[in-house]
């Protein structure tokens, strides 16, 4: 009966611990989703509507075009976003390469004026910068002593202006293939 | 009259079209987006996090073969297990000199995988699902498009923490280079 006992007891803790977890996730989940995600939606369709609606994306498409529609351009892109004034800027948030990316989704690539294939190349383009505004930050979080953040931001910065451009390239190459026939 | 009542139409229009989208966003995004986030977050509570700390000091070694270690599996693991920003403290298992290129890893990884796993920034979810929008409507699935950049960015934070680890090196103060180079 004492193992019986024991064993329900043991038996019924192992199933409130997998519920507790998955309750938990649950609660995080909808936490990450009201804190982080619904409130980007709402500002990203904003933007949408206006773009939509007032025709500013047909004239911001329009002078895009070349520049998000060939490799060089988008090569271009990239090295402008990784250039170290500019991309401790454009960091922040993500906002900048998330209003582009949408830009150029919903306009340019929706429309099929620039081929689906640069979506790939696109996505490292407009990212270039990524976490160039953090970087002192994410150092410290990695309990780095005063002289390795000294050097390693301007390394960091430095580095992009070579790496943001090769990205862009590989994942050009990388999208033969992707959407025949587009 | 008409004048007021055409321009008051534009101007709800302008907004009822933003009201519009965000109403697809919400249900065509947020109920998978929901469940999956879920599912990792279950995922990584029954892992435990801890267990990629031995993987950092793995990581830490010298030599040519901990380079994809350093700079694909750790980055990888950390923002999986930890996600944007708390995965940059696994930059505390590696020697000072490899800190910058780790973060430069990790970091450039916040973003590639958004359209498999985002539970790993959610926040800043439209940097992948800004141009995938316009994909899908063309009509073309956007996972292949999501696959390849998932894969495409770990070449490319591989390429990265091996450039600015060589920039870092080169710019260590020369008192500290016997250790930079040999420790």
């Amino acid at each position: 009966m004492h193992t019986i006992n024991t064993w329900l007891m043991q038996f019924g803790r192992a199933v409130g611990g997998i519920v507790g977890v998955l309750y938990q996730a649950g609660r995080d989940s909808v936490d990450q989703v009201i804190v982080n995600i619904l409130p980007f939606m709402a500002f990203i369709a904003l933007i949408i509507g206006i773009i939509v609606k007032t025709g500013i994306g047909k004239i911001i498409a329009t002078a895009v075009a070349p520049l998000a529609g060939s490799l060089i351009g988008l090569i271009i892109i990239s090295f402008i976003a990784a250039l170290p004034i500019l991309s401790p800027l454009l960091g922040p948030g993500a906002v900048v390469a998330q209003v582009v990316g949408t830009i150029l989704g919903t306009t340019l690539i929706a429309s099929g004026e620039i081929s689906a294939r640069y979506a790939l190349p696109a996505l490292f383009a407009i990212d270039a910068q990524v976490g160039c505004d953090f970087i002192p930050v994410g150092l410290a979080l990695g309990e780095a002593e005063q002289q390795t953040v000294e050097i390693g931001v301007p390394a960091v910065l430095y580095s992009r202006v070579i790496t943001g451009p090769i990205a862009v390239i590989l994942a050009y190459l990388a999208s033969f293939g992707l959407y025949p026939g587009y | 009259m008409d004048f007021l009542v055409t321009l008051a139409t534009g101007f709800i229009g302008l907004f009822q079209a933003g009201a519009n989208t965000f109403v697809s966003l919400v249900t065509g995004i947020v109920p998978l987006l929901l469940i999956l986030l879920t599912a990792v977050n279950s995922l990584i509570a029954w892992i435990g996090p801890e267990r990629i700390n031995g993987v950092g000091k793995w990581s830490a070694r010298d030599g040519l073969v901990y380079y994809p270690i350093r700079y694909v599996v750790f980055p990888f693991l950390s923002v999986f297990f930890l996600t944007n920003p708390m995965a940059y403290t696994m930059g505390q298992f590696l020697p000072e000199k490899y800190k910058p290129a780790f973060y430069d890893a990790a970091v450039s990884y916040v973003h590639p995988p958004l359209g498999i796993f985002p539970h790993i920034n959610p926040g800043e979810l439209f940097v992948w699902l800004g141009i995938a929008t316009g994909i899908q409507k063309l009509g073309l699935p956007i996972v292949p498009l999501a696959v390849r950049y998932l894969l495409i960015g770990l070449v490319v934070i591989f390429i990265r923490g091996i450039v600015t680890e060589r920039i870092t090196m080169w710019m260590w103060p020369r008192e500290n280079e016997d250790t930079a180079v040999t420790a």
